[in-house]
């Protein structure tokens, strides 16, 4: 199977001296192609800082990182912000979306950011739309959505560039239950068809069961679930769900 | 320019209200840059309007014409300097006169030169004055308005000196002042009233040279200073006042306008904080943002300036004809180029705050 990110004994401390703090310890993963991983932990334990090292927005301060076979632990930031451009897809937590921009647009802008406005990428935010059944609201400024369309608009605008891994930052904070679900299983369902990978940071342990692995992380160390652990959970939760 | 136009539409009333005071302050730029112009024509078009670019003046005379005199000797070695391609001696008195016959008194300013020589007016109604006549002058016709005709004597209580006017030039004024052109010859009448003056004098002479023998000439002539046009036109009475108080606010207005925007648009940035994180994780980079921004910064200027250039012509066509209002297309130029520059100026603050957002702002954050 192919890996589309790995990280080596990654660490990331900030600050200096007193101030010292170490987010991340020596966390070391893999994120197979097709691959929809959750990242679960308390507060405070380091998943956001996680993210942001796999998103590319931070570099880490020791360790080694892979995206897509490529080394990307050092880059410049010029070099970091193109590769977010092309090859990583961000759902933020919520508002996340320009508020003077429709529907459509929040999705030609990847394009235009990218240089690369054109009828094909007209016709891939459609069909984005399309799949994402949001269509209708292709005009609509975010103000008259609701919370679900958002997040949903959201997930289109992350694939709007075709990138090797969307990661999602509690794509479900603020929504319900129901329309969190459906959020996720759109996530899901797009890594799945499209052949590509996902993490997704989350509180919310009603949707884990849609995830294919569960990694916790508890003062900057990784514990990775075994798989009867996993199928437990799965299982609670999905009960929890139904009940 | 796809977020700045955008933008824009989708915050219509924000962007509209922004761009209505820019026009207000656009606007009365250009009303008191007209006022301006128009006052220092009305005030000295006599001497903007004259063949000349430079005067040879009396040293001590602070630079002042009408305070300087050259004497006739003077006059002779100056006709001697070879770097000089025109020259002509020009008699200047400020005086009260009256139309014979009334008592109502008018202020106009005497212009005596040689008729036939580089200061000589252009004649618009009535007859040339010359070299030979005796008592005849032309006369501004802003005279007309104090009911002067073709035929009029014109008297100076003060020496009983009378003349009669022969004809009409235009744009002829000195010190807000109609001018009155006279021969050489009725100049030395009048200065021989004063029977102290015994020997003949004028107040400069008027030149036409170059500019790169402006210094050679000066070390030349003995006892006399070489000033240019425009320091002279500074130095009418009341000039630099009238134009320093209209210019200073110009120039406030300039700073209001940069003010105004830069407020405006570094409060929209802060507001925009988190959209800005945002953009830039999903990979627009920071100088897209900042042209995004100076994009809009110059759009809005430069609708607000056309429209204020309008509705300067539509203040033109409304003002009364004694309103002195005078619209140079350069002027407009100018201030139109100040007033985008001071604008781009302004947004330089919200774009050091856009520069410095960081992306990494952007997860993590519940709101
Ligand atoms: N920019 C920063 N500077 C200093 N410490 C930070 C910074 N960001 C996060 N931290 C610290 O790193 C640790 C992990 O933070 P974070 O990754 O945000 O955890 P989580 O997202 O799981 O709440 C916390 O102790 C936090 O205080
Ligand atoms: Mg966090």
């Amino acid at each position: 199977m192919r890996e589309k990110l790995i990280f080596e004994e990654v660490s990331k401390i900030y600050g200096e001296g007193d101030t010292e703090v170490k987010a991340l310890d020596r966390v070391s993963f893999h994120i197979n192609e097709g691959e929809f991983v959750a990242i679960v932990g308390p507060s405070g334990s380091g998943k956001s800082t996680l993210l942001s090292i796999a998103g590319v927005l931070l570099s880490p301060s020791k360790g080694r990182l892979l995206l897509d076979n490529k080394d990307i632990t050092t880059l410049s930031s010029k070099e970091m912000t193109n590769l977010r451009l092309e090859k990583i897809g961000f759902v933020f937590q919520s508002s996340n979306l320009v508020p003077f921009l429709t529907v459509r647009d929040q999705l030609l802008l990847v394009a235009e950011l990218a240089q690369k406005r054109s009828k094909v990428a007209d016709y891939k935010a459609d069909t984005l739309l399309e799949r994402l059944g949001l269509s209708h609201r292709r005009n609509h400024y975010p103000e008259n959505l609701s919370g679900g369309e958002r997040q949903r608009v959201a997930i289109a605008r992350a694939w709007m560039n075709d990138p090797e891994i969307i990661l999602a930052d509690e794509p479900t904070a603020s929504l319900d239950s129901k329309r969190g679900r459906d959020v996720v299983e759109m996530l899901a369902e797009g890594v799945k068809s499209r052949g590509k990978a996902a993490i997704m940071v989350t509180h919310d342990e009603r949707v884990l069961d849609l995830c294919d692995r569960v990694l916790t992380i508890k003062d900057g160390r990784l514990l990775e679930m075994n798989s009867t652990q996993k199928t437990n959970l799965k299982a609670s939760y999905s009960n929890n769900f139904i009940s | 320019m796809f977020l700045a136009l955008r933008e824009l539409k989708f915050s219509k009333l924000r962007y509209f209200l922004i761009g209505f005071i820019m026009i207000l302050i656009a606007w009365l730029v250009f009303i008191i840059s007209g006022l301006a112009n128009g006052l220092s024509s009305d005030n000295a078009s006599a001497l903007q309007n004259m063949k000349a670019d430079h005067f040879v003046i009396q040293p001590d005379a602070e630079n002042k014409l009408n305070r300087s005199q050259i004497t006739d000797e003077q006059w002779k070695e100056i006709q001697k300097q070879t770097s000089i391609h025109a020259s002509a001696p020009l008699g200047l008195k400020i005086l009260s006169v009256t139309k014979m016959g009334t008592k109502d008194k008018m202020d106009i300013t005497i212009f005596a030169t040689d008729a036939s020589g580089i200061l000589a007016p252009i004649v618009v109604e009535g007859n040339q004055f010359n070299n030979t006549t005796k008592q005849e002058i032309v006369v501004d016709q802003s005279l007309k308005q104090e009911g002067i005709q073709l035929g009029d004597w014109i008297q100076d209580p003060e020496t009983e000196q009378k003349w009669k006017v022969v004809g009409f030039t235009e744009g002829q004024t000195f010190s807000h002042s109609p001018v009155i052109f006279m021969n050489l010859k009725d100049w030395e009448s009048l200065i021989h009233t004063n029977p102290q003056q015994k020997k003949i004098y004028y107040s400069a002479i008027a030149l036409q040279i170059e500019n790169n023998q402006v210094a050679n000439l000066k070390n030349e002539v003995k006892d006399m200073d070489v000033i240019t046009k425009d320091e002279a036109l500074q130095n009418i009475p009341g000039y630099k006042e009238e134009q320093g108080s209209l210019n200073m606010m110009i120039a406030f207005l300039f700073v209001i306008a940069s003010f105004v925007q830069a407020v405006f648009f570094y409060v929209i940035t802060l507001q925009k904080t988190n959209q800005f994180g945002v953009l830039k994780a999903i990979g627009a980079k920071t100088s897209y943002l900042a042209r995004s921004l100076i994009g809009q910064v110059i759009l809005l200027t430069i609708v607000a300036i056309l429209l204020s250039i309008g509705f300067t012509y539509g203040t033109q066509q409304i003002l009364p004809a004694s309103v002195p209002f005078k619209i140079e297309t350069e002027t407009f130029i100018l201030f139109s180029g100040l007033l985008l520059v001071v604008s781009v100026l302004g947004s330089l603050l919200s774009l050091y705050r856009i520069a410095k957002v960081d992306a990494v702002e952007a997860i993590g954050r519940a709101e």
